[in-house]
């Protein structure tokens, strides 16, 4: 937990504690009987003896307040933890076993949230009559529920983990598997409904007890002097505001309480604004030297990305990217994962999360007009004339990069009208002729489902059918095929295949961490590790003759060919905070000597087209 | 030969799905009448994409699911006859180790206590030993047992996969379900797990089960292979026997799509055209001949059973033996 | 979409019928003998005569099952019972007095989500900024501040002190259009605050997470204009938690009018609700309870058939 968490938890949380303390230690304060009436003194402004005058039947208010806080508190507490550990213990069987159990549990539970609290609470009062002890069964009785439903879904998403699944390996009893495995990992989210129905119990009961159906007078409550002192607002309107201060502030103080709990217990990013939000200018970079080779497609230089996390730390998960893409060719960048590589390939479209951006480097992209333009300095509304346009993506997830609640046709047709205008009847005719054209069986008809109804192969065409409705010179594809069966990966290979061959000088940038997919498609490959490139040349060359520990090693490692051992490489990958000086393989290479560790290499062109950060690599050869 | 240590026999498994107001349930068969047996000792990978029944078979042979119909048999008994008590008891002799290494341990809880459970569950040692037990898993599988009071979150997923290793080690297991173990780990640490499991495996003598849809590592680690199509067996035999020349036309198609690091590898592609059909409305005679180039009428009627062909290898396909003849 | 539907107006029916059961079974779940109950004040002994009388009146003096088919036979006809108090039928004064309380909430509702979806909205575009800290904590504090201590000290300070609006007198719409306004104004402004709050911090933390998807970054990729962007692939998403919030602080906000109406004086169904309760008129309590009860049953109903047209993977479900 870090420390601005920390201390953001102690600020309501000590204001809570101290509140409570004060209710527990009450009776032993020397405070004047908050019962007995002084009626002569009534509505006296403050005095000596009592620090906040007197109420409409003379009694001191300090000592009402202080008493008040602990009728409620102790009502409230007490009906909290009665809800919880009934609600708790339905809802953690009832989705622990199911079935009938579960019927007669939480389904019962969630029936009775159909009345609204306040209206059962008077429909028992009715018959029973007010009074705390009443109050406080009541009070139980409809916050269960609460707990019941909460301690319900979350079991039933514990149980559904494999950590569950794997005690019920082991051989263990129900029971223990309830109590010893699902409760502790349920009690956060219980944690923070508690604290809920602490905060609800107080404001119900001071509710009715304003209505005078609460704890009966002259048991003192904030909702009573309330009540009481609104009969009075005309001449001592002063009086109304310490009650009305006290609940409303116990009660602001175990909502943050609980608020600050939730963001421990589950934390959530607050919230970035991100920069297509904002209207940012264009950004200054560094420049630097560019070499003079003749332009290509995409030239990469130095690009590096700084990442700023919550806590205020910084880091750089991608440093010195040096890569190039010629028209028509398909550039692999592989590596495992903290490589960094999805990290560059959304930076070369400015899609990176609010928390990153780019410190460095240039990206120098050929258009359709020739012209050469710094991907890096060019503002949101220049890139996002690129985007979809000249240069489009293809994500990982097919199924999360659409949207659910909007057809595929509308989704693909609003692709288009982006960036051309065009009749409805024309884009109709291009995006069916899209869709063909990447395979999708059944157009026609598949183009007006929703996404949820086609299958991942299915949805992976129809992001390919997006990226290329444009005719874009460069294609980039973040692990397109990951999350795909091996069959339909083959299939989704060659369509990108044939879609390279039918565009005019189409370029490929595709991102994987398989090396056998690399050797399918690529031409060329970059290896990265640790957020740098360590090599770069073809393919069939850079696979036969390694010039980088790493990729050597890589190579070794995959299971292919015949038995024995497999190379494993020791150690794991570092963290991007924690990175040695000099090369930041060295710490796992078999080679690495004290030369390895002063300086950081550089990466060196060895022969036309191929570049390595190994200072050893001719001992490779 | 004695008898294996593991047997299911005609083993099935149905899922009821709600179809809509109208049209009443639907049955989804996941496994579909499957025989296997796996000898003490013997590592057997099942193969097969989403959809083929692969993690469901694994649940069904540790009875962490109840079959529809069929039965497993473990070291001769049947388990359907066991009592819950008796069935507890058997646990300690087959463990399963899970995919995901993230869910797969408890995070509110130090390691060493996850690893400590099976012992403890079981009574196979006393409390002043336990810690001695678990300090020795710790080393077998290659960690530091002083970090043996750490939570799960301090460790990396290849190093969180090793102390799921050691947890299912613990009560020392005559048969281990791995339900793609390394799919979720990088490559080079991949490596380092499947290292793992082949030395510890020689050393215990385990009886294994290999689930992954990774042909290259299960050609790897294990001695047989089982091929699974939409809950059906299409072929089993020897691993290098199967890799080498596959029999059925699924096989050969998942070899040729499945990419080869090696450019030589490389033969004349079959890709797959078409999609799996769906598991509800399952094609008549056999599964597989939406997609097969070999299809004919006869494949439509006759539902192909596992048969011989070759040593120690069985092909559930009507034209096995015309299409090895043309290759 | 059909199926959804209907098994959805199922459950409602079945929840109904739930609650009508439950209000007819509390007067027999409570130990003690109901009537005596009923006329005991202040730990005195009733007059058993009067018990005896009381009992005949409720029909409590018939075998369960028969009470409960009369029960639920008057029920459906619209029979809720007569008042113990001034004998007149209780569903005539429910007829009356239940579209006022509809007005209020119905009004509330509009302000809440006049205010809190733009504030949301503007919040969630600016995260982090100081604009979205001030506007966070002021929705902590406003959803914190109990309704009938916010409309106490409203009466306090627009009221009395001010004296912008009146603090009661109810006229009806026709008689005096501006007035009736007036009057409506601090009662459904007290619910609003609360309720917008709410809206506030749930569209918030929506839109957030919607504009983390990937399906977000996926539609800048292509180079969708970000004003489409938000409004086709970011709000069109987010409505649905905001929608499922709602219904979940119904239960409150039908419980919150008791109080409202209570300290403003606003001649709704559940003022007259404490006033029943306080002279113990159980056939009253029970009809309203009930009827605001079975309101709360087709409110919940609404939401989810709303959700239906709002999401397609549950139409689909």
């Amino acid at each position: 937990m870090s420390r601005r968490a920390t201390w953001h938890l102690l600020v309501p949380g000590i204001i809570v504690g101290a509140i409570t303390a004060v209710a527990l230690v009450v009776p032993l304060l020397p405070l004047p009987d908050p019962i007995r009436m002084d009626i002569p003194a009534r509505l006296l402004p403050p005095s000596v003896g009592h620090l906040l005058g007197q109420d409409e039947y003379g009694r001191d208010v300090l000592s009402r307040i202080l008493w008040g806080a602990r009728t409620s508190l102790v009502v409230a507490f007490v009906a909290a933890a009665a809800a919880a550990i009934v609600g708790t213990c339905l809802g953690l069987f009832g989705g622990y076993f199911r079935g009938l159990v579960e019927l007669l549990t939480v389904r019962t539970a969630e029936a009775i949230l159909c009345f609204p609290p306040l209206l059962l609470a008077l429909l028992v009062v009715t018959l029973l009559g007010p009074g705390a002890g009443t109050l406080i069964t009541v009070l139980a009785f409809l916050y269960a529920p609460g707990f019941a439903r909460i301690s319900f879904a979350e079991t039933l998403m514990v149980r559904a983990l494999d950590y569950v699944t794997a005690q019920e390996a082991l051989g263990a009893r129900p029971e223990r598997i309830v109590i010893r495995t699902i409760l502790p990992n349920v009690a956060p989210a219980l944690l923070v409904q508690f604290s809920l129905t602490v905060a609800s119990a107080i404001v119900l009961e001071s509710g009715l007890s304003f209505l005078g159906l609460g704890v009966v007078p002259p048991a003192p409550s904030w909702g009573l002097m309330i009540r009481g002192a609104r009969s009075t607002m005309e001449q001592a309107p002063w009086l109304l505001l310490w009650p009305c201060l006290a609940l409303t502030g116990t009660v602001i103080a175990l909502n943050m309480l609980c608020d600050r709990l939730r963001d421990v217990l589950d934390p959530r990013a607050q919230g970035r604004q991100s920069s297509w939000l904002a209207r940012g200018a264009a950004r200054i970079l560094p420049s630097v030297a560019g070499s003079t080779q003749k332009p290509s497609l995409l030239r990469v230089e130095g690009l590096t990305i700084e990442i700023t996390t919550p806590s205020g730390a910084r880091f750089r998960p991608v440093r010195d990217i040096a890569l190039t893409v010629a028209p028509g060719e398909t550039l692999a960048m592989v590596g495992e994962s903290g490589s960094g590589k999805t990290l560059t390939a959304l930076a070369l479209l400015g899609l990176l999360p609010p928390a990153a951006r780019i410190i460095g480097g240039t990206a120098l992209f050929t258009g359709r007009d020739g012209r050469v333009r710094d991907l890096n300095l060019l503002a949101e509304p220049e890139l996002r004339q690129l985007r979809g346009d000249e240069i489009a993506m293809v994500f990982q997830d097919p199924g999360n990069s659409l949207n659910p609640v909007h057809r595929i046709y509308h989704q693909l047709a609003e692709t288009i009208r982006a960036h051309r205008p065009a009749n409805r009847s024309a884009v109709a005719v291009q995006a069916i002729g899209l869709l063909r054209e990447v395979g999708l069986p059944d157009a026609e008809r598949r183009a007006y489902a929703f996404p949820h109804e086609l299958s991942g192969g299915q949805l992976q065409r129809v992001m390919i059918a997006m990226a290329i409705a444009n005719g874009p010179r460069l294609l980039i594809a973040d692990e397109p095929t990951t999350a795909l069966d091996v069959t339909i990966q083959a299939q989704i290979l060659d369509l990108l295949a044939a879609l390279k061959v039918r565009s005019q000088g189409m370029g490929l940038i595709f991102v994987t961490h398989n090396l056998a997919v690399v050797a399918e498609i690529a031409q060329r490959v970059c290896v990265m590790y640790a957020g740098q490139i360590v090599e770069e040349g073809p393919v069939s060359e850079v696979f036969a003759r390694p010039r980088h520990p790493y990729t050597a090693a890589l190579i070794a490692s995959v299971p292919e060919g015949g038995s024995g051992r497999l190379v494993a490489i020791p150690g794991t990958v570092p963290l991007p905070g924690a990175l040695a000086r000099g090369c930041c393989f060295a710490p796992r290479c078999p080679r690495s000597g004290p030369e390895c560790t002063a300086d950081l290499p550089v990466l060196e062109r060895i022969s036309s087209g191929r570049a390595t950060r190994c200072i050893k690599w001719r001992e490779l050869a | 030969m004695s008898a294996p240590l593991v047997r299911a026999e005609k083993l099935s498994r149905s899922f009821r799905l709600r179809q809509g107001l109208f049209a009443g349930k639907a049955e989804m068969m996941a496994v579909c009448d499957v025989d296997l047996a796996i000898d003490r000792g013997e590592a057997i990978g099942v193969v097969g994409e989403s959809g083929c029944g692969k993690t469901t078979l694994g649940r069904m042979l540790l009875r962490l699911l109840a079959p529809t119909s069929g039965r497993v048999m473990f070291d001769g008994q049947n388990l359907d006859d066991l009592g819950r008590l008796d069935l507890r008891r058997l646990r300690r002799r087959m463990q399963m180790i899970f995919q995901d290494p993230f869910a797969s341990l408890d995070p509110r809880r130090p390691v060493g206590r996850q690893i400590a459970d099976g012992i403890l569950i079981h009574n196979l040692a006393d409390r002043s030993d336990i810690v001695d037990r678990v300090a020795e898993l710790l080393k077998l599988v290659g960690l530091d047992p002083s970090h043996a009071s750490r939570l799960p979150h301090e460790f990396s997923g290849g190093q969180r996969q090793r102390i799921a290793i050691a947890r299912a080690l613990a009560t020392r297991p005559d048969f281990v379900v791995a339900d793609e173990p390394v799919s979720s780990l990088d490559v080079s640490v991949q490596a380092q797990v499947l290292n793992l499991l082949a030395d510890l495996r020689a050393e215990f003598g385990l009886a294994l089960l290999f689930i992954s849809h990774d042909l290259h590592v299960v050609r790897h680690i294990c001695e047989r292979v089982v091929v699974m199509y939409l809950g059906c067996i299409v072929e089993e035999g020897k691993a290098a026997d199967v890799f080498r020349g596959p029999a059925h036309p699924y096989t050969r198609a998942l070899i040729a799509a499945t990419p080869s690091i090696r450019p030589q590898a490389r033969r004349n592609k079959i890709v797959l055209s078409g999609e799996l059909p769906s598991a509800i409305k399952r094609p008549s005679g056999c599964v597989f001949r939406t997609r097969c180039a070999y299809a004919t009428t006869t494949c439509s009627e006759t539902v192909p059973t596992l048969s011989r062909f070759g040593e120690g290898r069985t092909v559930a396909c009507l034209r096995a033996a015309e299409i090895a003849a043309n290759k | 979409m059909l199926y959804y539907v209907v098994r959805r107006v199922g459950v409602a029916v079945g929840l109904v019928w739930f609650v009508a059961t439950f209000v007819f079974l509390a007067i027999h779940l409570v130990p003690g003998d109901p009537a005596e109950l009923l006329l005991s004040q202040g730990g005195v002994a009733p007059d058993p005569a009067a018990v005896t009388d009381l009992r005949e009146r409720l029909g409590l003096d018939q075998p369960l099952l028969h009470q409960y088919a009369a029960y639920l036979t008057a029920l459906v006809r619209g029979d809720l019972g007569t008042s113990l108090l001034d004998d007149h039928p209780v569903a005539s004064e429910i007829a009356l007095r239940l579209p006022r309380t509809l007005e209020l909430i119905g009004t509330a509702a509009l302000l809440a989500l006049a205010v809190g979806l733009p504030a949301g909205t503007f919040a969630a575009l600016r995260a982090g900024t100081a604009s979205d800290r001030a506007l966070s904590a002021l929705a902590g504090i406003a959803l914190s501040i109990p309704v009938f201590v916010l409309g106490t000290v409203a009466i306090l300070v627009f009221a009395q002190k001010l004296r912008w609006v009146p603090a009661g007198g109810y006229v009806q719409f026709g008689r005096d259009p501006l007035q009736h306004l007036l009057v409506l104004a601090m009662p459904a402004s007290t619910i609003a605050v609360g309720l917008a709050a709410i809206v506030f911090r749930m569209t918030r933390s929506s839109l957030l997470e919607v504009l983390g998807r990937d399906h977000v970054r996926a539609a800048r990729a292509r180079g969708i204009a970000p004003a489409r962007i938000i409004m086709h692939h970011v709000v069109r998403n987010a409505l649905t938690p905001v929608v499922t919030v709602l219904s979940l602080h119904l239960g409150s906000l039908l419980g919150g009018t008791v109080l409202v109406e209570y300290v403003f004086n606003w001649p709704g169904l559940s003022g007259y609700l404490v006033r029943a309760v306080e002279l113990r008129d159980y056939p009253e309590v029970t009809g309203i309870v009930l009827v605001i009860s079975i309101l709360f049953v087709l409110l919940n109903l609404l939401v989810d058939l709303l959700y239906a047209v709002l999401d397609p993977r549950v139409r689909h479900a």
